[in-house]
């Protein structure tokens, strides 16, 4: 009875305090330029997520450094506000909301999955805030019709990237080298086999692949397509049907969780002995270490890796990024950390650039950036920005990995493209051509 | 369609049936005896998973030396459950045990992140090399060990429940609780064991899933658990042939159906067997009718 | 004593509407809005699985309903161009007849036997989406929906929370309704004892059917209102989270109660979302873990029965502290 008011009381004075606690963080910081982090530091995407919020810190750690972000002529310091999406929709867009009203940010950076970043762009869309997405890797985030994603700005390849990418690199090098092998004629279609996860990121990989075979007529058969579901662990079973159809290459749109374990059992229990091809968010240590010898000879594409970075200037940028990450947090970034570090300067320099923080200048200024490349190779050596879908254009380049007795791991180096390599392809000598 | 390639098939089902036929042998023990059902039964695994690497990357210990030590932990861990969780609801209405396990799974999972983090991990064994000609296939003797341990346990445990004191006891008291009591059997103490015995079984298919090569992360114990349940509800509740035979069944429908079907019918195809079986047998295939 | 109390209790509620309706008007917090609306959206979700829990059926798949409701009523939405307003409706009502369709499978079922059917269900009917079903369903790229209130209408955010808060105080007056009615004291009645309802002339199937349709129709509106309110959709709306959370607000706030649902939603919002903001990350689902074991062990009827336990601690701590004193040894 009086317990029963007493205890409504309670839960109205307890939403009271977080309001006011939240009412609290919203007062505007005095000459202060306010970035917002969107990740997932919780749920299942949360070693990502913890990734890309402590290289946004040391992004802004920088800035600051230097005495902050100048704006007309005068410095002004960073900060950095962090939303946790929880790996949900509804987290994610309680995240987008506080940050965005609550905490009163001028600019969003992060966001990963597809799923939950698409659950707050209609957030986004109607507080007009920009966004520089360096997380979440399908091409629909920008190219939604249905709401105005003119604020919302790509910085990380898309599947479709990828899928094209890796699908060239096939055609022009592996293709001929397999020929090369055989001693085959040059028309020989190339037999490619593709695993994939069954979500928005490996469908969207497989739909890449097959638009680019069909698009440059390119003389590749997809002999198999296997599916699997997110965080598999067993692949024996889609594998046992790959090598049925005998093979040239198999490429696979995983994770690392999985690329694994996934190589390991083809080669190992299967004697599955050809080239594997991953995709670029393998490039990262746990993956070599949990493949050990068994990842001699694959090959991934990649922007940013923990063991190689291409030749030329890039590569003391990048060391120096990796080095101040583990100075600060004793590991080391991965490539999603990568661009949201990237991101935050992109962030801090369309804000300078537009000499304001009011939204629709900078939203302009990131639709005109043109900035030098950061530690990411970029087209051109520039970051900016397409007109039509506004992603930007990065330069991948594909590895091959060899076994190094000394260490029991992989090392990666750069084949491919030409401007960025280090070494050539070369197949290994167990490796086993595929039959019609 | 290729002969070789269903019997290739047919053995990685067995394979992946052995981690299941484990859990769920656990789960029907401890539902034999107290009449609950542990949904938060694969955390164990889990935590059987982490305590092996840990154990192995410490001291490199042979790895199937370690599932001792990872069972005598987990049976001390599920005594702790047993006394500070299910004991308190024993016999307060069947769904607290299912809500109870919901905290538990929370309280698990995020534990273990805390402690070893929530990146994906693996461990190498040390015969990883080594590999066996079965049939069309070139198996690594892990594998097949795996396999032989998974039937010396359960050899093991029929032996216990059928051969020693405590053993039927705790048969007994599976069967009938009250008269048991009447008898004089301390049925507390079984209700203890039991569980200790089920988080066991959990514990060992953990080390066996570490040491052939999968990775594990904090949550890697929940998909499997709710298989093995499944597995018990289609094989009949408390009844450990059928556990054994649901196992193997499911070990082979879902490689049969990733193989069919896709991958991301692997684990609908589970569910979609369990309805029809209880639609048909709403008590299982070899469940008692009524409890 | 026992008017006093409903009396206070009666008007305790007043107070906590009026609030709801007065609140945003005074203040402009856009946030706290937002986190009210999915609060609310979720006090119906509850509200709708502890209805489905009366009658004795625990589901762990409800998510699938939420689901269903909410991709019925965006592809409606958009193929016929209807107000969500209106599909929302239409959605729940797709959801509540796949409802019986499955409930005709549990109702010989029971405990853990439905548990794991309605588990897999919410599995099943995921894969089924992204498989069979996605040239309309999107597959794992999931769909735009409209919103609620289109964002082109001023002050769109506060039209959207009151229209949810006149939904959901709906959505509680209807399960009052029915739990106060024939149905509801049938649904007790299998609960308690299936045999002696049985006996007692209560046909166990039909209630339990209709307890399955009533149920996926309310779960079905929840989801579609957070849809429409998030205004994108994908597969992961199926997922084991989504099933349990209904759950754990149920359990903490009072099993087979009106306010449980409610009371328990309110709580663990406050509790999770007060943690997230101080910055905690696995130890917060620690933290709920704990309270729901807590809660099921020594509140076994839930915070709203906290009234009448809190006399019976203070006076077994007293014994406690008694014993203590003389013998020495407590429990």
């Amino acid at each position: 009875m009086k317990y029963t008011v007493l205890f409504i009381v309670g839960i109205l004075i307890a939403t009271a305090v977080i309001a006011g606690c939240t009412q609290q963080q919203a007062a505007p910081g005095a000459g202060e330029i306010k970035v917002g982090v969107i990740a997932s530091l919780t749920g299942p995407a949360s070693n990502v997520g913890k990734n890309m919020w402590q290289s946004a810190q040391v992004a802004a750690e920088e800035i600051n450094a230097k005495g902050g972000v100048s704006i007309k002529g005068t410095k002004v310091p960073l900060k950095l506000v962090v939303g946790d999406d929880e790996s949900t929709q509804q987290g994610g867009q309680k995240a987008a909301t506080q940050l965005i009203t609550g905490d009163k940010v001028d600019i969003l950076v992060g966001g990963y999955s597809s799923a939950v970043t698409s659950a707050y762009e209609q957030t986004i869309a109607e507080f007009k805030i920009p966004f520089v997405v360096t997380g979440a890797s399908s091409p629909i985030i920008t190219h939604r019709t249905d709401i105005d994603t003119s604020y919302v700005f790509h910085h990380c390849p898309t599947t479709d990237t990828y899928g094209q990418y890796t699908t060239m690199f096939i055609d022009q090098v592996l293709r001929p080298a397999v020929n090369k092998k055989l001693g085959a004629a040059a028309d020989r279609p190339f037999r490619l086999a593709l695993i994939y996860q069954d979500t928005a990121f490996g469908k969207g990989v497989q739909t890449a692949v097959n638009n680019t075979i069909t698009k440059d007529k390119l003389n590749i058969v997809l002999v198999s397509q296997q599916s699997f579901k997110m965080g598999e662990s067993d692949f024996r079973t889609p594998l046992t049907a790959i090598k049925a159809t005998n093979p040239d290459a198999v490429y696979i749109a995983a994770f690392p969780n999985e690329g694994a374990p996934m190589i390991t059992q083809a080669r190992r229990d299967l004697g599955l002995d050809t080239i594997f091809l991953n995709v670029e968010n393998n490039d990262n240590a746990q993956f070599y270490k949990d493949l050990g010898q068994y990842g001699e000879g694959a090959i991934i594409e990649s922007r940013f890796s923990p063991y190689t970075a291409p030749a030329g200037a890039l590569a003391d940028a990048q060391s120096t990024f990796k080095n101040s990450y583990n100075a600060k947090w004793g590991t080391f970034p991965d490539m999603m950390g990568a661009s949201t570090y990237e991101g935050v300067y992109i962030a801090t320099q369309a804000i300078s650039n537009a000499g304001t923080t009011d939204k629709t200048t900078v939203k302009q200024a990131l639709a005109d950036l043109s900035m030098p490349q950061i530690i990411e190779a970029m087209k051109g050596g520039m970051i900016s920005f397409t007109k039509d879908f506004r992603e930007s254009q990065f330069d991948l380049w594909m590895e091959q990995l060899a076994y190094d007795q000394s260490i029991g791991e992989c090392r990666p180096k750069i084949v491919w493209p030409d401007n960025l390599k280090v070494t050539d392809f070369a197949l290994p000598s167990w490796y086993k051509a595929g039959t019609a | 369609m290729d002969l070789g390639i269903l019997l290739q098939i047919l053995f990685w089902g067995i394979y992946a049936g052995c981690i299941y036929i484990l859990l769920a042998t656990g789960l029907n023990l401890i539902f034999g005896v107290m009449k609950i059902v542990n949904f938060a039964h694969g955390e164990f695994l889990m935590i059987g998973a982490y305590i092996t690497a840990t154990v192995f990357l410490l001291t490199g210990l042979n790895p199937y030396a370690i599932i001792l030590i990872s069972m005598l932990a987990l049976i001390g861990i599920g005594a702790v459950v047993e006394r500070l969780c299910f004991r308190p609801i024993l016999g307060t209405g069947k769904l607290n045990e299912i809500f109870l396990s919901i905290g538990l799974i929370y309280i698990i999972q995020n534990g273990v992140a805390v402690i070893w983090g929530d990146e994906w991990q693996s461990v190498q064994s040390p015969y990883e090399g080594i590999t066996v000609p079965v049939g069309a296939l070139n198996v690594p003797l892990d594998y097949i060990v795996i396999m032989v341990v998974t039937t010396a346990i359960l050899c093991g445990l029929y032996l216990f429940l059928k051969r020693t004191k405590t053993g039927r006891e705790m048969r007994a008291t599976s069967q009938n609780r009250k008269g048991a009591m009447l008898v004089g059997i301390n049925v507390e103490r079984m209700d203890v064991l039991s569980f200790g015995i089920g988080c066991a079984l959990a514990a060992a298919a953990g080390t066996l899933w570490v040491v052939s090569g999968q990775i594990f992360n904090p949550y890697m114990g929940s998909i499997p658990a709710v298989k093995a349940f499944a597995i018990i509800i289609l094989g009949g509740l408390g009844s450990i042939p059928g556990a054994i035979a649901g196992g193997l069944l499911y070990g082979i429908a879902e490689n049969s159906a990733a193989y069919f079907l896709g991958g991301v019918w692997k684990d609908a195809v589970s569910f979609i067997l369990l309805i029809v079986v209880l639609v048909i047998r709403p008590t299982g295939l070899f469940g008692e009718s009524g409890e | 004593m026992v008017v006093t109390r409903d009396t206070i209790v009666r008007y305790a509620t007043y107070a906590v509407v009026a609030i709801a309706i007065i609140a945003p008007l005074l203040s402009e917090n856009l946030f706290l809005l937002n986190l009210v609306s999915l609060m609310l959206i979720f006090i119906i979700f509850s509200s709708a699985w502890n209805l489905l829990a009366c009658s004795g059926q625990g589901s762990l798949g409800h998510a699938a309903f939420f689901g269903i409701g909410a991709y019925a009523s965006t592809l409606i939405a958009v193929k016929a161009g209807l107000s969500p307003y209106i599909t929302i409706f239409l959605g729940a009502a797709v959801a509540a007849g796949i409802g019986i369709l499955l409930g005709l499978t549990c109702v010989r079922l029971k405990e853990w036997f439905l548990a794991m059917v309605t588990f897999g269900f919410a599995i099943i009917v995921q894969t089924l989406t992204v498989s069979v079903l996605a040239p309309v369903s999107g597959g794992w790229d999931g769909i735009a929906s409209p919103r609620l209130v289109s964002p082109a209408i001023p002050g769109y955010q506060l039209i959207e929370y009151y229209s949810i808060l006149v939904i959901s105080i709906a959505a509680i007056l209807f399960i009052r309704y029915v739990m106060k009615s024939r149905a509801g004291l049938a649904f007790s009645a299998i609960r308690e004892n299936e045999l002696e309802a049985r006996a007692a002339g209560v046909d166990p199937v039909k209630y339990r059917l209709l307890a399955f349709a009533l149920s996926a129709f309310i779960a079905g509106v929840a989801g579609a209102l957070q849809i429409h309110h998030i205004g994108y959709i994908t597969p992961e709306i199926f997922g084991v989270d989504l099933s349990f959370w209904p759950i754990t607000y149920v359990i903490l706030g009072g099993l087979g109660t009106i306010a449980g649902p409610v009371i328990g939603t309110v709580v663990l919002t406050i509790i999770w979302d007060g943690l997230r903001l101080a910055g905690l990350t696995f130890s917060r689902y620690i933290i709920i873990g704990v309270i729901l074991i807590l809660t099921i062990i020594f509140l076994p009827k839930g915070l709203v029965d906290l009234p009448n336990q809190l006399p019976k601690w203070k006076e077994a701590l007293h014994k406690m502290r008694g014993k203590t004193k003389t013998a020495g040894s407590p429990e």
